[in-house]
């Protein structure tokens, strides 16, 4: 009681313009750590953003191509970059296909709704893992059990925009930029220790025509780049595309898990 | 005029008392989270984003997070990890080895060619490579260099397969350490090298080890039916690890 009274009483001989000021200061500075809270997303990159991935998960079939180059360190420390080529083929809920190409190497992965395949084409070795039935799910399956990462597997997902968002802290629209040509806005974001960018088509069909990811923990800030372009959302995509048959003279091989070192540290949070 | 100088004092005033007091309030909670979000020891991202029940432990009980640029996903930038094997160069004017992290991702197109990549079994020379040296094995001789063994043939010399027991003061370009429980091997040319006494040997191969390459010549042969690949008597299974072809040693 007593001392209740004495911070009334304190509280008292304060100026009331002092005290006001004191008031305001704090519910600006707890506003201030409200919006701090927040991930500094502008609305028109979030707008943007959701725009592209519903155009994305609404497509029942599309095919892409992507050049995409990454960065590789030599032996000698010097950065140099390497490059390939993949065509992608998905059909939702639960078909996909990717060739993957560059000068020495050809490989193929299949997924048929239950279970996919990998095809090294020079070696002609295949292996098959069973996966469950839907995109995100074999893709979850492909990459904590057995290390499989597909390629540009965050256009496949069922949900493009909370799959890119869920950990994004900052994100801005840096305008207008041309990708060969192709008039797109230019949107950059940020988790931490992986920044990301996007370039999305203007207009009707707002695809994504370039994709940068700066892994900034790694040394040297290595960077992948995927430049995408022969999108089509019209062709339709028959079973056969999607169901593996092995080329003549293939030997099938076992595909590992991933170890127990490794699985304990599944992704988290999903 | 003297009314309005006032209020614009008071606001003046009102404000520097709003700034004094709110800054430091918000500066200190901006350090705070700046302390959070800076990378850790080792560099490694916490799992989940910031502090908490469900958030990764700390970095430098994690192993390092490699391959995430092969694959450019967002979803598993931070799945799974992965130890991978090591490329060793030798060092050059007594310098510090230059390890880095080897992308041997099937979808990596990088040509680097090792000397020991072009080895054959009974090749012919009529003269060893300029700075060959000599080595002797169970008292026979033999010449090294870079990975490639040679011996006498007559007035020749003739490429062999790596000999047990040799010691060689620096690895081969671009060997590679290979994890076999608590010892650690370094491969290259289809030997497996350990570190003793200030330089290297070869030891037996070690069986059940994955190698990111076959040997240079490696015959293809079929064991039980299935594909395997033999080099100097050790027999290689090829299996996909982290949807990358490698290699298994293994006994039929």
């Amino acid at each position: 009681m007593n001392r209740t009274k004495r911070i009334i009483d304190l509280t008292g001989t304060l100026p009331r313009p002092a005290l006001v000021a004191v008031v305001l200061a704090g519910v600006v500075a707890l506003s201030a750590l409200a919006e701090d809270a927040k991930p500094a997303i502008s609305p028109r990159a979030d707008e943007l953003m959701k725009r592209m991935s519903d155009y994305l998960a609404q497509a029942q079939f599309f095919s892409v191509t992507a050049e995409v180059w990454q960065d590789v360190d030599l032996a000698s420390g010097q950065r140099v970059q390497a490059g390939r080529v993949i065509d992608l083929q998905v059909r939702r809920p639960n078909r996909f296909h990717a060739e993957v190409h560059s000068t020495r190497r050809n490989r193929a992965l299949f997924y048929d709704g239950k279970s996919i395949t990998l095809l090294n084409r020079v070696k002609n070795f295949y292996g098959t893992i069973p996966a469950p039935g839907t995109l995100d799910e074999a893709l979850d399956v492909a990459s904590e059990q057995f290390g499989i990462t597909m390629p540009l597997e965050d256009l496949i997902v069922s949900d493009p925009y909370q799959n890119a968002m869920q950990k994004v802290t900052s994100g801005i629209d840096l305008g207008p930029v041309t990708v060969l040509g192709v008039p797109c806005e230019h949107l950059a974001f940020s988790r931490g220790m992986i920044d990301w960018q996007v370039w999305i088509e203007d207009g009707a069909r707002p695809v994504p025509r370039k994709i940068v990811i700066t892994y900034k923990d790694e040394e040297g800030s290595p960077q992948y780049t995927a430049i995408l372009s022969k999108w089509d959302f019209d062709t339709k995509l028959p079973d056969f595309l999607f169901n593996f048959e092995p080329p003549a003279g293939a030997a099938k091989i076992a595909v590992e898990e991933i170890k127990s070192q490794s699985q304990a540290h599944k992704r988290e949070g999903k | 005029m003297r009314a309005s100088n006032t209020a614009l004092c008071t606001k003046i005033g009102f404000g520097l008392l709003v700034l004094f007091v709110a800054l430091p309030v918000m500066s200190a909670e901006r350090q705070q989270r700046q302390e959070q979000q800076a990378p850790r020891e080792g560099g490694a991202e916490p799992r989940g984003g910031g502090p908490g029940p469900m958030h990764a432990p700390p970095a430098q009980q994690r192993p390092a997070m490699v391959e995430r640029v092969n694959h450019g996903s967002l979803r598993h930038a931070d799945t799974h990890v992965v130890p991978r094997p090591v490329v060793i160069t030798p060092p050059h004017g007594g310098g510090a080895p230059h390890n880095v992290i080897v992308h041997r991702d099937v979808d990596v197109d990088v040509h680097r060619p090792r000397f020991w990549n072009d080895f054959a079994f009974g090749r012919r020379w009529r003269a060893l490579p300029v700075g060959c040296i000599s080595v002797i094995v169970n008292g026979a001789p033999y010449y090294y260099d870079d990975g490639v063994y040679y011996q006498p043939a007559g007035d020749e010399y003739q490429e062999v397969y790596p000999p047990v027991g040799a010691d060689v003061p620096e690895l081969p370009d671009g060997a590679v350490e290979i994890d076999a429980g608590n010892l650690a091997y370094y491969y290259a040319g289809g030997a497996f090298y350990v570190e003793q006494g200030g330089g290297y040997v070869i030891a037996p191969a070690p069986i059940g080890v994955t190698v990111p390459d076959l040997p240079p010549g490696a015959v293809e042969v079929s064991v039980n039916g299935q594909v395997a690949y033999q080099f100097n008597g050790i027999y290689y299974r090829p299996v996909f690890v982290d949807g990358v072809t490698q290699y298994v040693t293994f006994v039929p």
